[in-house]
């Protein structure tokens, strides 16, 4: 090191943790250095199991009973952290670095008030009185933005929304006005207009109190929305680190080049330039190679070289402290354009296949649930659904956690009735079918693949029992010799070794059960697929494969596909058609083109300026949606998104307040359920623009 | 022939070594207590090798002599076993002549531990169990009474004398009753055992063949018992926790009515002659056994009913193998329901053993349908569950093969501690002489006979309870141990 010391806050040189089980020390964190200045934030991405968040353990020192520090220092202000005791550990915690976590609700206290759990911060540790803590649990709690302080300090964690107990969370930490926060994760729990706006308060609340940051994400957009610098892991060792601008723009490292070709950006598309998956398996902790841990799965891999020795970081020259753990940084050309793929000639759009005419699903739900007397209450799930979907198109239905695109599903599937309108699947009616009474046909054409790959396989059946399941329900085959066969070839399908017929579900990954999924899903050749969120729960370098492996078989198969995601990035990059779906209410419908440029509806227009997108070079307007996403037991009058919307003054006559918009045809094809003249819907400007290379 | 020691010749070297290690065991013990207020907080270091380093200073030290004395101690007890195995009989006293009888068991558990950690890697949860030093304690435990009970009831090989019949001379009987431990039977040379091991009772038997001929009764019926009420359970817990609803509702309330309802009146009633006469238990019986038929007709129809070829021949075996069994057993000589022609009838049971069946089914039913009904609240709201659903699989499908094995886990850890429960409640019902014969040798009978004669005669009482106890104990600790190690994945 070379730089004068000035000060930096958190400072981190090359630190190793471990833990240690009854078999073998297993090392998460290798040689790990990282330096954050005071106002500085800095993000640290990676894929799940890459050590990001047993750093931020190690600087809270509470790795458990079997992990530990084995090698470097972590310093704090100067001071080392490991060498504290016990007591002074305590001062620092929560006082100069406060942590905050994934899942609000974990985090809070459920059996006191808010206002007692905010209070108890300072009063722990500056030893003010309780009425003076509480005086600033109020400013703090204005301060992040919640309506009606007071009462929020007067309710249960249980009474606030998630968005609102993760504010609360921000709140608490920031009481004793640390001077670094550590964020693991903290928006991945919430919906996307409302983790837009957690993020924007985290922002400022950073330049408010003059905090530093040590942001934690897999989400590439985030980083580069939140933090100055990033630091990029892979399999515990950091493999690259500099400036926001110096990492996305002229990365140094194969395995942030391969993360950023994995993620869907504005120019790609699923025909011509399609996404580059990593090939291979991330590396267990204990069977990591020598030399490079990507070698293995690195384009520029140079045996003998790569693989010789451990392999440091190396600054590179002329840029910020920017540095990478690749010893042929200087011999690849990072400029040269991704390796052509195959242009994949997309499937002949066919005849419409599914037909959904005004369909409409209301629960009702008793108010009081133990005499089920008294009044009822009725929600909306959804109302007055109309579309079409074609043979081999992907439509996206897009839209937030409540906004009835589960229920469709449901409904679609059979597993609930509807209670109008008509679901039409080659013009026979089976809205009002319920599962057990459909046709075996039916039941294999209309198929599912899940969301978290976790819990979509039995854990106590073999992956090759569970899919020739499948095939025995769809009634495939004369006998068990034949359905072995079919399962086999599902298998290589879905690109799985055959071996994995005879494994327990827990033997696989993530990324290889929801290929087992597919395949479960593909087994009566189901004609269509219903794809709830599949890749969400999955790691970046996997959702491209996974994605890929989707798309190929629609292309066979002439799948329908109804592509439910709240992730408008990898909607633009492989559907059709896009439907926005708001409160129950399809908001918009309409060609992919047409639903990502203007005129949007308002709820569009929020969704897409609240995606983080992973690229320098776009242009986003920020709009910030108040407040967090009506119940549907209680929704709004009139205009379901009126309570939100930031165009609702454009309106004349309150009109948005009283009734509910009309469906408008604006170009063939593309729909709103909007109250705004079209001079207004003209008026609009696009979201995301691309500045010119 | 001279009255048995405790400990014979061998007592002399081993009793006062066994004393001294005991004793500063003792100290340590109090010692590391002690010093373990003031040590500082432990901090994980580890050596090259990637082993922990242990914890230094005084508070190390005596961590580390305990362990070398718990060593000594099990050496010193083993050496007890080995020298009463080795050595000829009467001169190890007591203990030694015991573990010579149990010298079976003894090779059959060596074998069990041996083959089981050869392979136990291969055995899932099973061979888990031999990870846990805690899980390991208690198998040897339940697996010891377990050999007792099958060697004792099959080929007689552990008891000393008839656990039922009293000395047929005179005098020598007298002699017996209430005689001590290691007494002499008779002038020793009558041809049989030549010493009451454990002493004798009121009526002159011999208590250590009734301790053993007890632990044939209790481990016949409370596994068993344990296992009709699980089939009862699942079977009710199973649609309540699937299905919710009124169903839910309706089965939660009756669960709730049995389990308000005093336990012991519950059996008193139930062996009351004139309920008896009614014909009541025999009722419950018809009701409760059939769930086991449910139970397997269910779990074979719903995975096989897409191949009809398969699914009728099997079912007509399983459900006629299981249908006569029931049949024999709801058919009884002597009570209201007795429709089974003799030949057909392949088995009776006592009318007592079938009473006490009944009520430890029903009793514990209850428990084991809430704790399945809780399960499968939480498991069918898994995606594999709407999976099954999405593609059309029956109720009972999902129920028995998409959830069930789910849900193993938890149940077969309750499985072990509800067979100590079990046993409990049967030595309970023994104690309070009910439903089981008054001169049967179970342990509850023996612990209510030695009860009152308890100041001068100890022993009687002591050794069945002390049996029950280690039974029980084994139970818990073989329960806690798989719990332990299926959390470990």
């Amino acid at each position: 090191m070379t730089e004068t010391y000035d000060g930096p806050l958190l400072e981190i040189d090359r630190l190793s943790i471990s833990f240690f089980t009854r078999l073998r020390e297993i090392p998460a964190v290798m040689d790990f250095s990282a330096k954050i200045m005071p106002g500085e934030a800095l993000g640290l991405v990676g894929e799940s199991g890459c050590g990001k968040s047993t750093v931020a353990l190690g600087v809270m020192q509470d790795l458990g009973v079997n992990g530990r520090i084995v090698g470097g220092s972590i310093k704090f202000k100067g001071r080392d952290l490991c060498t504290m005791t016990p007591e002074e550990l305590r001062k620092v915690r929560g006082k100069e670095i406060a942590m905050i976590y994934q899942e609000p609700m974990a985090s809070l206290n459920p059996a006191m008030k808010i206002g007692r759990q905010l209070a108890e911060v300072p009063m722990i540790h500056e030893g003010i009185s309780e009425a003076e803590a509480m005086q600033r649990a109020l400013e703090v709690v204005t301060d992040v933005k919640l309506p009606d302080p007071a009462r929020i300090l007067g309710s249960y964690p249980h009474q606030l929304s998630g968005g609102q107990q993760q504010r609360i969370v921000i709140a608490m930490a920031l009481m004793s006005k640390p001077s670094l926060l550590i964020l693991d994760e903290p928006t991945t729990a919430l919906d996307v207009t409302v983790e837009a706006a957690v993020v924007e308060l985290v922002k400022d609340l950073g330049k408010k109190y003059g905090t530093s940051m040590l942001f934690i994400s897999h989400n590439l957009g985030l980083i580069l929305d939140t933090c100055d610098r990033i630091c990029v892991m892979y399999s515990g060792e950091a493999v690259e680190r500099g400036s926001i601008e110096d990492v996305f723009d002229k990365m140094r490292h194969p395995y942030t080049q391969a993360l950023f070709r994995s993620i869907p950006l504005p120019g790609a598309n699923k025909n011509d330039r399609p996404l580059i998956s990593i090939p291979g398996n991330f590396p267990l902790p204990h069977e990591r190679p020598k030399g490079c841990n990507f070698g293995p799965r690195c384009d520029y891999f140079e045996a003998g070289r790569c693989d010789a020795q451990d392999i440091p970081m190396s600054l590179i020259d002329g840029d910020d402290r920017h540095q990478t753990r690749c010893l042929r940084q200087d011999e690849i050309d990072w400029k040269a354009p991704i390796a052509k793929a195959i242009t994949k000639t997309k499937g002949e759009i066919g005849p419409v296949v599914l037909k959904i005419d005004n369909l409409k699903k209301y629960y009702e739900v008793a108010a009081n649930a133990l005499f089920g007397g008294g009044d009822k209450k009725v929600v909306k799930a959804n109302e007055t659904l109309s579309f079409e979907a074609r043979e081999s198109e992907t439509l996206a239905i897009v839209g937030e956690s409540g906004c009835g695109k589960s229920t469709f599903a449901k409904v679609l599937m059979g597993l609930e009735t509807a209670t109008s309108g008509t679901i039409l699947v080659d013009n026979r009616e089976i809205q009002s079918t319920a599962i057990q009474d459909r046709t075996t046909k039916d039941v294999a054409d209309i198929q599912m693949v899940f969301q978290n790959p976790f819990d979509t396989l039995n854990p106590s059946m073999t992956v090759g029992r569970q899919i020739m399941r499948a095939l025995e329900i769809f009634k495939y085959g004369k006998n068990d010799a034949e359905r072995r066969d079919k399962m086999l070839r599902l298998l290589d399908v879905v690109k799985l070794p055959r071996a994995f017929a005879d494994r327990m579900p827990r033997q696989l990954s993530g990324g290889q059960k929801q290929r087992v999924g597919i395949a479960r899903a593909f087994a009566g050749g189901a004609r269509i697929v219903v794809a709830d969120e599949p890749v969400s729960a999955l790691d970046v370098s996997v959702q491209a494969a996974v994605t890929d492996l989707l798309m190929e078989i629609q292309r066979e198969q002439k799948t329908t596909l109804l592509f439910i995601s709240h992730d408008l990035s990898i909607v633009r990059y492989l559907s059709d058609r896009v439907m926005v779906m708001y409160l129950g209410h399809v908001v918009e419908l309409g060609s992919t083109d047409q639903v990502f440029q203007p005129p949007y509806h308002p709820y569009t227009e929020a969704l897409l300026s609240a995606v983080p997108i992973a690229d320098t070079s776009v242009q986003k307007k920020h709009i910030v949606l108040e407040g967090d996403i009506p119940s549907a037991m209680n929704p709004p009058s009139g205009c379901p998104f009126q309570t939100r919307c930031r165009w609702k003054s454009k309106v004349p006559n309150n009109l948005c307040e009283t009734t509910v918009p009309e469906q408008v045809t604006l170009a063939p094809g593309h729909q709103i359920k909007c109250h705004l003249s079209d001079a207004d819907l003209d008026s609009m400007e696009p979201v995301i623009t691309i500045a010119a290379e | 022939m001279e009255p048995l020691s405790w400990t014979g010749s061998v007592g002399v070297f081993l009793n006062p070594l066994l004393g001294i290690a005991a004793a500063i065991f003792a100290i340590l013990v109090i010692a590391q207590m002690v010093m373990s207020l003031f040590a500082a907080p432990v901090t994980l270091q580890s050596n090259a090798d990637g082993t922990l380093v242990a914890r230094a200073g005084a508070l190390g030290t005596v961590e580390n002599l305990l362990r070398y004395l718990v060593f000594a101690l099990v050496l010193i007890v083993l050496a007890y076993i080995i020298t009463g195995i080795v050595l000829p009989y009467g001169q190890t006293g007591i203990l030694g002549a015991m573990s010579k009888r149990f010298l079976p068991i003894w090779v059959a558990l060596i074998l069990t531990f041996g083959l089981s950690m050869m392979f136990k890697r291969k055995l899932g949860l099973y061979g888990k169990l031999f990870d846990s030093t805690i899980g390991m304690i208690g198998f040897g435990l339940v697996m010891f009474w377990v050999y007792t009970a099958i060697f004792s009831a099959l080929f007689g090989w552990i008891e000393t004398f008839d656990p039922l019949g009293q000395p047929s001379d005179l005098f020598i009987a007298k002699a017996m009753k209430n005689a001590f431990p290691g007494a002499v039977f008779g002038t020793g040379t009558e041809g049989t055992f030549p010493h009451y091991l454990l002493g004798g009772d009121t009526l002159a038997r011999d208590i250590f063949s009734r301790m053993v001929a007890g632990s044939a009764i209790v481990i016949q019926i409370a596994p068993l018992a344990t296992l009709f009420a699980f089939m009862v359970g699942i079977t009710l817990g199973l649609p309540a926790g699937y299905f919710k609803g009124r169903l839910d509702t309706l089965l939660s309330f009756l669960a709730n009515l049995i389990l308000a309802f005093p336990v012991i009146l519950l059996f008193y009633l139930l062996v009351t002659p004139e309920i008896v006469d009614t014909g009541i238990p025999s009722f419950m019986a018809v009701v409760l056994f059939v769930f086991p038929i449910v139970f397997f007709a269910v779990l074979l129809n719903s995975r096989y009913h897409t191949q009809p070829k398969v699914r009728t021949p099997l079912l007509i075996v399983v459900l006629g193998a299981l249908g006569w069994l029931y049949l024999s057993l709801v058919s009884q000589d002597g009570t209201v329901l007795h429709f089974m022609p003799g030949g057909l009838d392949l088995f009776d049971v006592p009318p007592g053993i079938l009473v006490v069946f009944v009520s430890v089914v029903f009793v514990n039913a209850p428990t084991v349908f809430r704790i399945v009904r809780s399960l499968t609240l939480e498991l069918s709201t898994r995606d594999y569950v709407a999976a099954a659903q999405t593609r059309g699989e029956g109720s009972w499908y999902i129920m028995l093969w998409e959830i069930l094995p789910n849900a193993r886990g938890p149940l077969i850890v309750d499985f072990c501690l509800r067979i100590g429960y079990t046993t409990i409640l049967l030595g309970t019902l023994g104690f309070f002489g009910l439903g089981l014969p008054p001169e049967s040798p179970d342990w509850g009978s023996t612990i209510n006979a030695g009860r009152k004669l308890l100041s001068q005669f100890p022993h009687g009482a002591l050794a069945p309870a002390l049996a029950l106890l280690s039974l029980v104990l084994g139970l818990n600790l073989l329960a806690d141990g798989l719990r332990e190690e299926s959390l470990k994945d």
